[in-house]
């Protein structure tokens, strides 16, 4: 096993380029945020219910294949060559989309995509009675990302979401917490509640899933129907073609992408595979390890406009919002890799107990924890404590069907935030860190927490752990912890600085 | 403003990947290494065509043919249809009885311009037939109880059927807005798994792919099929 606690050489370019904005910067740092909904009993319950269901089916699914490992080897190829042929990979796709019809707009960061988005809908969609305009949704992360509703929402633009889980959660005017499931951390008595109170024409109803998705299904019926304009995300865009992807259960997704006159997708600059065959692949290996499914009810793939079927009128947004930041990182640009399956939530530790909005970030979970540092910086804004938010366990990297090595990226970020946020004076956030008694104070469960470190080495002799008491038992009946280390990850790094100075010094 | 964009965001990328001047790409982690060939993927000269023609997914060592063949194929397309809760019937040579019992409750169906007219002949109903410069409006879909298609592919190890837009399968919105969907798939069409259904499409269709009919986990992650799709898909597999 790779000893985690060694970080990785920090790297010696240190890119200046922008980092993104919007939905994606801690508004609390990540130990105080979770130190609220580790209380919240409900949202612990469900989300521990949803995790390890979703982790069964999965388990099963992936089972069934024997050549599981050379899929992930192949996507995470895949996807390298991608990253690494970006460029080229980019120009072809534009001009493939564009040949078939289709319009492609480029947005640098949130603001410049949110204003690309509402010029298309200004252009596209009639003003109502009410003076406002309408647009119907797909569940896009692309789009929460740049916080695109709350942008419409001001400009007069009301956009709504047609997935039944984004529905309830915009209905609720509550937030995502889990990006395959958004609403997970609501109970059914809850969403009858909020329909029969934001749905007008719903009646009376059970609180039977049945009859609340039979109410759903009634509302956006007719927005469907006669609604001019729909925004989607994208799951892939194949280079060699001008494909568009989306992959979707309710039937929501193929209504937005077939019956409006006009669609507007917004898609990460990262989200492109170089051929279609490459959907061999990648349509193996994200509904396994997204819903646990064989396949998911329905993917819809369209290339520019088709004549006389579906939307005439079709623009994409491809979105930078500080991906080539990312992209810049040489020991974090895998992250970039992610197509956005969810797995890695379902197992971490963390993620169950803290839950998605703990991370405030759309991307929550181990990837969320890199992701979102990624595309901002650790320096510039906020989102110093998300890479601490793991217990380095490497159940995410295990399931990864890309193979991200998330456990490594975040070490690295670790370093890169001591670097930037930590030295010479103590920060706000170290003080946060120790107030951290959630993890670090329960021996148990974080016993290599790093103040307890030089004292459990001791108590432990450098040996291997191999049981733990209590709740952490479970734990350790299926992994041993290794031997604790005598120095804690800072007091290494900041070994390490020294003796990088000594030796510039010397030279 | 948005070429000014495409331009800077090209150029972040180039310098996000240590290239310099005239497009080079310096490598500095070489994990493009494709698993199986002991090639290096990155391109020479940062052209398309040398990135397209780097061993990508193709040539890793995945399998690209399934096990399954004959009835054993049939009967586990018909094994995963049955788990994503599709109903599924048999015909052999003319399902024109199949389909007319399916049918039969509603008082008109929409079909696609190419289907088989002779497959609708004991059906005693309006039939709508759905062509180019004579679609239906999305009101008048939604007016019909049900639509009959074929479809392009199935692939049996996912119970994935593939509709492709062609004059036999429609247009996409044909088989969305009515409830019932009735589908039919030929004998010859099942292929056993992903890479095999994948190489017998053309990426430029637009292309719909169903596995059972429209379901959501999104309530307490307990399934209910049937949220905005067609809530019914009735399966006729057709031997020929
Ligand atoms: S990091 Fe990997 S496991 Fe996590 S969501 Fe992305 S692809 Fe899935």
């Amino acid at each position: 096993m790779t000893f985690l606690g060694m970080p990785l050489l920090p790297s010696k370019r240190r890119s200046d380029l922008p980092g993104g904005q919007g939905n994606i910067i801690e508004a609390e740092a990540f130990p105080e945020a979770s130190h609220e909904h580790l209380s919240n009993q409900q949202l612990r319950n469900n989300i521990g219910h949803a995790t390890s269901t979703i982790r069964s089916k999965r388990a099963e699914v992936v089972s069934e294949l024997d050549d599981w490992e050379a899929l992930r080897d192949a996507g995470e190829a895949t996807k390298n060559e991608v990253m690494a042929n970006l460029p080229e990979y980019l120009a072809q796709f534009e001009e493939a989309f564009t040949a078939a019809g289709g319009i492609i707009h480029w947005a640098r960061d949130a603001d410049e995509a949110n204003a690309i988005v509402t010029e298309l809908i200004e252009d596209n969609a009639p003003m109502l009675e009410t003076g406002r305009r309408e647009v119907i949704k797909v569940k896009s992360m692309a789009t929460q990302e740049i916080g695109l509703n709350e942008h419409l929402e001001a400009e007069g633009i009301d956009a709504f979401e047609t997935d039944l889980a984004e529905l309830i959660v915009q209905l609720g005017e509550d937030k995502p917490s889990h990006i395959l499931v958004p609403a997970i951390h609501r109970n059914r008595d809850e969403i009858r509640e909020i329909f029969m109170d934001k749905m007008p024409d719903a009646g009376e109803l059970t609180n039977e899933p049945a009859v609340l998705a039979e109410a759903a299904r009634r509302h956006l019926r007719h927005k469907f129907l006669t609604t001019k304009v729909a925004i989607s995300g994208a799951n892939f865009g194949i280079a060699e073609t001008g494909t568009l992807g989306v992959v979707e259960s309710e039937g929501n997704g193929r209504m937005c992408l077939t019956l409006p006159e006009t669609l507007i997708t917004v898609m990460g600059i990262e989200k492109l595979l170089p051929k279609f065959a490459d959907l061999e692949v990648f349509l193996q290996l994200l509904p396994r390890s997204s819903t646990g499914e064989r396949m998911n009810p329905y993917t819809s793939f369209w290339t520019g406009k088709s004549e006389g079927d579906g939307p005439q009128n079709v623009h994409l947004v491809l979105l930078d919002n500080g991906r080539t930041r990312a992209l810049a990182d040489e020991h974090g640009r895998t992250a970039l890799n992610c197509i956005r399956c969810s797995a890695c939530m379902n197992v971490c530790p963390v993620y169950e107990r803290t839950g998605g909005h703990a991370y405030g970030s759309t991307y929550p979970g181990p990837i969320g924890a890199i992701l979102s540092p990624l595309l901002t910086g650790v320096q510039e804004q906020g989102n110093g404590s998300l890479p601490y938010a793991s217990s380095l366990c490497g159940a995410c990297y295990d399931v990864c069907p890309v193979k991200i090595n998330i456990p490594e990226i975040l070490v690295h970020l670790r370093g890169e935030d001591v670097k930037a946020n930590h030295s010479p004076v103590s920060s706000q956030l170290d003080t946060a860190l120790t107030g951290a008694s959630w993890m670090m104070g329960d021996g148990k469960r974080m016993a290599a927490a790093e103040r307890g470190l030089p004292l459990a080495h001791k108590v432990t002799s450098g040996e291997q752990i191999n049981a733990l008491p209590g709740i952490a038992s479970a734990w350790t009946s299926s992994r041993d912890i290794p031997a604790l280390p005598e120095k804690s990850f800072r007091q290494l790094w900041a070994e390490e600085e020294a003796n990088d100075r000594d030796e510039e010094g010397q030279r | 403003m948005t070429d000014t964009a495409r331009e800077e965001i090209l150029a972040r990328i180039s310098e996000a990947l240590g290239r310099r001047g005239g497009g080079e790409y310096v490598s500095s982690s070489p994990r493009t290494a494709v698993p199986g060939t002991g090639g290096t993927a990155h391109a020479e000269s940062g052209g398309v065509a040398s990135a397209n023609t780097a061993a990508t997914a193709a040539d890793a060592g995945y399998h690209h043919e399934g096990t399954h063949t004959g009835e054993s194929l049939i009967e586990l397309l018909i094994d995963r249809l049955v788990d994503y809760k599709a109903n599924i019937h048999r015909a052999d040579g003319d399902p024109s009885a199949t389909i007319a019992e399916l049918i039969g409750g509603h008082s008109s169906v929409v079909v696609p311009r190419g289907l088989d007219s002779s497959w609708l002949a004991g059906y005693s109903g309006g039939v709508r037939v759905d062509a180019p410069g004579e679609e239906l409006s999305v009101d008048e879909l939604d007016a019909q109880g049900a639509v009959v298609t074929a479809s392009a592919v199935a692939i049996a190890q996912t119970g994935t059927i593939v509709l492709d837009g062609s004059d036999e399968c429609g247009r996409r919105a044909i088989t969305l807005v009515p409830d019932h969907h009735v589908c039919i798939v030929r004998t010859d069409d099942i292929v056993d798994i992903v890479p095999e259904g994948i190489s017998r499409l053309d990426a430029h269709a637009p292309l719909t792919f169903i596995s059972g009919p429209s379901a959501t986990s999104d309530i307490e992650l307990s399934r209910v099929e049937g949220v905005h799709g067609p809530r019914t898909l009735d399966v006729i597999i057709l031997s020929s």
